[in-house]
């Protein structure tokens, strides 16, 4: 610190022009911060697990910033022709060309769109932007100010971009700092007659309001008028980002603004839509050797869609999953591809060795050896198993191609059955099938009856178009995998198989094949045996129509073309189904390296239950502060030496709406110091304890349990139920 | 002033006699101008685009210095201070600086009056009605500013409203009104068919290529042809809107669908009777959404009867919204529509036997203008919202941050509202209020299987 000639303490300014300097040397500071990417330490950094993770974050990511950027490409394209356009076409009188892009109702979200079309327009050199948060605008003042404020400093950036350090002297002149209150309509007329009147440099002024629905209505209205009064001379084209539907801005335009504007809309691909994409194009894509368990991927997607239609908190939740997984230590480094993994298992320690051997699924691999030697070696030979781990690795990742092979196959066959038992999705299907045994869900056994159902022609061509799928994925994704060939080994013949059953069925007539079953003869001559009474017939009579009805089911089919059929869907149950889409209690052994199933965990960290957290905390603080005081055998147990304020939580959770102070002290009293027989009570309460006691109502109401009531002296209101 | 008037009258077709009695007060500078001018009239009339094309001759014939401004656009007075001055006496260029009105007009004053004897100052203020909400002094010194100034200058404004709802506790001095009474459907028909040229020569211009179609286009499209069809349209949407631009552009929109049959030869050109058979259906779809000037990009255009009629049930398919957001919106609907104390019976499964008095019979027999749901929403707390919500899902779900964020998402698309302690929600004294209606609703419970209308107590 710089000694200062003062008599007085102080904070003091030295100016010394930094300020230009200052932003220079943060942004250099920046870009080393940028490289060592991660707040941890190096001995995190690089450790196995954390570069495996690393680089499956990164691809995965990648992946979904391409499969993003492609989807929102058609919309943008128009929206930038639209721009563009507006330039050739001479504005008729004071008309405000207008887009309104129907984005979907998570707003946040879609503020990437709208950079993306920024970045496009400045590309082309078509056009200066200028965002407009509805935050920035709850005056008309402010609005115009943030507006040609944006619109100008854009035009500086954007200069800065494109000649970094040319003639910094002459944009330092230009950029001679706005204030504020400069920024008015005027000013920017005579700024954009000064840079771009001439033809060729003409450029179109975007305002976007990327969230319409927030802003005034009388603001945006006057801004609207405002922008079409000045249409003639600044091109502006508004674009609005418009969460819900058409009816919003009509709804918030009145008749005589909304004849000042020229309305195009687009639509963007809903939420919901751009999910399933990134699902099934990533998440369930067989290039990644992470895999997400059935419950927790229906608890993802389940907060998409019953909560928030975000894509982009989707991604966040994967995310955490995928850092917790991978964090569980070295061991999981081994998640990664085939040959990679090989070379990873040399660098396994002996604590890594005993993580895999604690793996639920290692049990019950090693009860299935049945030489006594080999257990004792897998189970305490760490090199012995080193040996086996690649066999065990080579399983697991076929067993995961295979599955999704499978899954496709499914999709296919079941996915537009009527009234959809199993899902309709993939993700529904993906889902269904790893909880649980899928075979033996009654689901399944709709499935089957329906498909069972459908006619000839339909049930050919269903299969064959399941088949084409198959074969297609196998082709597509399958194939540039490094276990795709052995994967393909084993599924061609299973399809081959099904496809020569399925030629079976086309050959098929609808002859009936003629074999009495004996119970046909035997129900001729059975005879109603005597009864005494109506009841008794009657119930015979329910059991003989229950008895025909099962033999009807039981029944072998009787047409040659059912019996095809029947031999066809068996052979997918065991060859596809029962092979292939195995739960995930069923899958091969170490598969907890690829699969992440720990939803509890992943459920308290990213969904906030700020209610539920505070009750724990009040109603028992051992939960939170580990101390032995508050060691509760009952939570609902009552002791004094809690803390104060959770002793007042408890009591007044006893109360019902109103609560008398007067009691509440009183039962306070009685907790606090243990004792409560009739004595006490009457006699002059402690002022310490009548201290504490105030002081923990003070904070229950602090923290909004209760309010003093206006009503009714003395008592508190209860705000929670 | 007689040539500003002729060359006037052309342009604005059935206004005349505004021409002229703008005219007789200041078409000529170099008589004294009235204070000011008071010009209103419905949108659609006429009075920006004539009052701009008159200041902009007298501009060139007399060298009057102009200014046209828009009140809505200032809002500071700084901001309209500073444009007037910057066009009245442009001279100053960028040291050009008006703190208030004193020093507006005694800069006015200083710059102005050293120029030529008899220089005329004409100030065009449009959307007058503004001027009421600025600062006190604007309005009065607007209309005295010829005698504070002393030059001969005139204020125009313009406004939608007559001059008496400009009176306030000070008074106002005297302004000469001048009122734009719509064109009546006569009128309405010659300004449309005014551009009859132009609209010939755009459809030649786009039949260009289609030899056959241009042939007939050119021996089709008379004057007469396109009085009839004009007749047609005006005779549906003259009694819905009559703003003159609107309907300029609306009735060329629909004029290709009435061509279509000329085009194809199915129907002759003469033969009004059919073509109004077939032109009847696409004017109705298109006065439903007139003033809404949505454009649809040219592969769409075939589909124009049949766009956007955004009836109630597509929207609310259309609106996709997170499972249980769409049951908040439910419970908030039902919070807004039914009254607190009818809760219980409504969602708590053994709520006890109602006792039937005479009394509660005869408030109950409902009369429709007694129905909650045409009253209007009434606010409710969010703990009753989601006590509800609770009551109509019926899976468990905890009270999480991002179902409580839920409710401020519905807010922000302004499917609920505040009505009040918008500040304190944390206290629970904010009150909501559900903004849509039963139809929506209904349509809402439809998709995610919710019956709504049982749950209203007024179609119990």
């Amino acid at each position: 610190m710089d000694p200062t000639i003062s008599v007085s303490k102080g904070c003091f300014v030295y100016k010394n022009g930094a300020t230009r300097a200052g932003k220079k040397a943060a942004s250099k500071r920046k870009r080393p911060a940028a490289e060592s990417i991660s707040l941890l330490g190096k001995e995190v950094v690089q450790q196995p697990f954390y570069e495996e993770y690393r680089k499956a974050w990164n691809q995965i990511n990648d992946h979904i910033a391409d499969l993003q950027h492609r989807s929102y490409a058609r919309t943008l394209e128009q929206l930038v022709d639209f721009v563009v356009g507006q330039a050739e076409r001479a504005t008729p009188d004071e008309v405000l060309p207008t887009a309104a892009l129907l984005t979907g109702i998570n707003q946040p979200d879609h503020l990437s769109q709208f950079t993306a079309l920024t970045q496009r327009l400045h590309a082309q050199r078509a056009a200066m932007v200028c965002v407009l948060q509805s935050r920035d605008c709850a005056t008309l003042k402010a609005a115009v100010e943030s507006l040609v404020f944006g619109l100008i400093e854009d035009d500086a950036e954007v200069e800065q971009m494109e000649d970094e350090d040319e003639d910094e002297d002459g944009a330092e002149r230009d950029r001679k700092r706005l204030r504020r209150s400069q920024c008015t309509m005027k000013q920017l007329k005579s700024w954009y007659t000064n840079n771009f009147d001439s033809e060729q440099k003409r450029r179109q002024l975007v305002v976007i309001l990327p969230d319409f629905e927030c802003f005034n209505a009388s603001v945006l209205q006057d801004l609207i008028l405002i922008l079409s009064a000045h249409c003639g001379s600044l091109p502006f084209v508004l674009v609005l980002g418009v969460a819900t539907a058409m009816t919003a801005v009509h709804g918030t335009l009145p008749y005589h603004v909304s004849n000042k504007i020229r309305l195009r809309v687009f639509q963007t691909q809903a939420a919901p839509t751009g999910l399933n994409e990134v699902l099934d194009k990533v998440l369930l894509s067989p290039k990644y050797a992470f895999h997400l368990s059935g419950k927790t991927f229906k608890f993802l997607t389940h907060i998409f869609l019953y909560y928030d239609f975000s894509i982009h908190g989707f991604i966040q939740g994967f995310k955490y999953c995928l850092m917790e997984h991978f964090f569980g230590g070295n061991a999981y480094a081994l998640c990664t591809d085939y040959s990679k993994a090989l070379g990873r298992i040399k660098q396994l320690t002996h604590d890594d060795m005993e993580t895999i051997r604690r793996l639920p699924s290692f049990r019950p691999y090693v009860e299935q050896i049945n030489d006594c030697k080999r257990i004792i070696a897998v189970l305490t030979d760490d090199d012995y198993l080193k040996k086996k781990l690649p066999q065990l690795l080579r399983d697991c990742l076929l067993h995961f191609l295979l599955f999704r092979c499978s899954l496709e196959f499914l999709t296919e066959l079941v996915g537009d059955l009527p009234r959809c038992p199993l899902g309709k999705l993939r993700r529904e299907l993906y889902v269904n099938c790893l909880n649980r045994a899928v075979i033996s869900t009654p689901e399944y056994k709709e499935c089957q009856q329906m498909l069972s159902f459908l006619s000839k022609d339909e049930f050919v061509a269903k299969v064959n178009r399941a088949l084409e799928r198959t074969e297609h994925f196998l082709v597509e994704e399958i194939a540039p995998l490094e276990l795709g060939e052995a994967c393909t080994a084993v599924l061609r013949p299973k399809l081959e198989a099904i496809r020569l059953a399925v030629d079976e069925v086309v050959k098929a007539t609808m002859a009936t094949v003629t074999r009495t079953s004996p119970n046909e003869t035997r129900q001729a001559t059975d005879h109603l045996t005597p009864v005494a009474s109506r009841q008794e017939l009657k119930d015979q009579l329910l059991q003989r129509s229950k008895e025909d009805k099962m033999r009807h089911q039981l029944n072998t089919p009787t047409t040659q073309f059912a019996r095809a059929l029947q031999k066809t869907l068996q052979l997918i149950e065991t060859e596809i189904v029962q092979d292939n889409l195995r739960a995930l209690q069923d899958a091969p052994p170490i598969h907890e390296l690829f699969v992440f199933s720990d939803i509890a965990t992943v459920r308290r960290n990213i969904i906030g239950a700020p209610r539920a957290a505070l009750h724990t905390a009040l109603n028992n603080p051992h939960f939170y502060m580990q101390c032995k005081c508050c060691e509760l055998q009952d939570q609902s147990l009552l002791v004094g030496t809690l803390p104060d304020l959770s002793v007042v939580y408890k009591l007044h959770l006893e109360c019902g709406r109103m609560i008398n102070l007067f009691d509440w002290l009183q039962a306070f009293r009685s907790v606090v110091s243990g004792s409560d027989n009739e004595e006490v009570a009457q006699e002059q309460i402690d002022p310490q304890i009548q201290a504490r006691f105030t002081r923990a109502v003070a904070e229950l109401q602090f923290l909004g349990y209760i309010k003093m009531s206006k009503r009714k002296t003395d008592h508190a209101t209860r705000l929670t139920w | 002033m007689e040539a500003i008037c002729s060359s006037l009258e052309p342009l604005f077709p059935c206004r005349e006699a505004a021409i002229e009695t703008l005219g007789e007060l200041i078409g000529d500078s170099s008589e004294a101008y009235p204070s000011a001018i008071y010009l209103f009239g419905h949108s659609g009339t006429g009075k920006t685009a004539l009052t701009r094309a008159f200041l902009k001759e007298c501009g060139k014939r007399q060298n009057v210095r102009t200014a046209h401004l828009n009140a809505i656009e200032c809002y500071t007075t700084k901001i309209m201070l500073e444009i007037l001055l910057d066009s009245l006496v442009p001279e100053q260029g960028d040291a050009l600086k008006v703190d208030n009105m004193l020093d507006f007009v005694e800069q006015l004053r200083r710059q102005a009056a050293p120029r030529v004897e008899d220089q005329g100052f004409l100030i065009a203020v449009d959307n007058a009605e503004r001027l009421r909400d600025m600062d006190a002094n604007v309005l009065p010194v607007l209309l005295r500013l010829q005698e504070l100034t002393n030059l001969n200058l005139c204020v125009i404004l313009l406004s939608q409203l007559p001059f008496e709802k400009f009176y306030n506790k000070t008074g106002l001095s005297e302004v000469i009104c001048l009122h734009l009474a719509q064109y009546n459907k006569a009128e309405t028909q010659r300004i449309l068919g005014s551009d009859f040229e132009q609209v010939r020569n755009q459809l030649l211009e786009q039949f260009a290529q289609d030899k056959k179609r241009l042939e007939i286009c050119q021996e089709a499209v008379t004057e007469d042809f396109y009085n009839n069809y004009l007749n047609l349209f005006l005779s549906v949407f003259y009694k819905a809107c009559r703003d003159v631009p609107e309907l300029q552009l609306t009735a060329r929109k629909c004029l290709s669908i009435y061509l279509e049959p000329v085009l194809d030869g199915t129907v002759d050109a003469t033969d009004i009777s059919r073509l109004w058979r077939h032109i009847a259906g696409p004017l109705r779809s298109a006065l439903t959404q007139i003033y809404m000037r949505i454009e649809k990009p040219a592969e769409e255009a075939e589909d124009f009867t049949a766009i956007e009629d955004q009836s109630v049930r597509k929207l609310a398919q259309s609106l996709e919204l997170p499972y249980y957001a769409k049951f908040l919106l439910i419970a908030a609907f039902l919070a807004s529509h039914n009254a607190a104390n009818q809760d219980k019976r409504l969602f708590v499964k053994h709520h006890g036997k109602q006792r039937k008095r005479m009394q509660t019979v005869n408030a109950r027999a409902k009369t429709t203008e007694k129905m909650s749901t045409t009253l209007g929403p009434k606010s409710f707390s969010i703990d009753r919202l989601l006590a509800i919500f609770y009551a109509i899902l019926e899976e468990k779900v905890g009270l999480t941050c991002n179902l409580l964020s839920q409710i401020s998402t519905l807010v922000h698309l302004k499917l609920l509202s505040f009505v009040s302690g918008e500040q304190n929600i944390m206290e629970g004294s904010a009150r909501l209020q559900c903004t849509i209606g039963l139809e929506f609703v209904l349509q809402i419970g439809k998709v995610v299987g919710f019956n709504v209308r049982q749950y209203l107590c007024d179609f119990m």
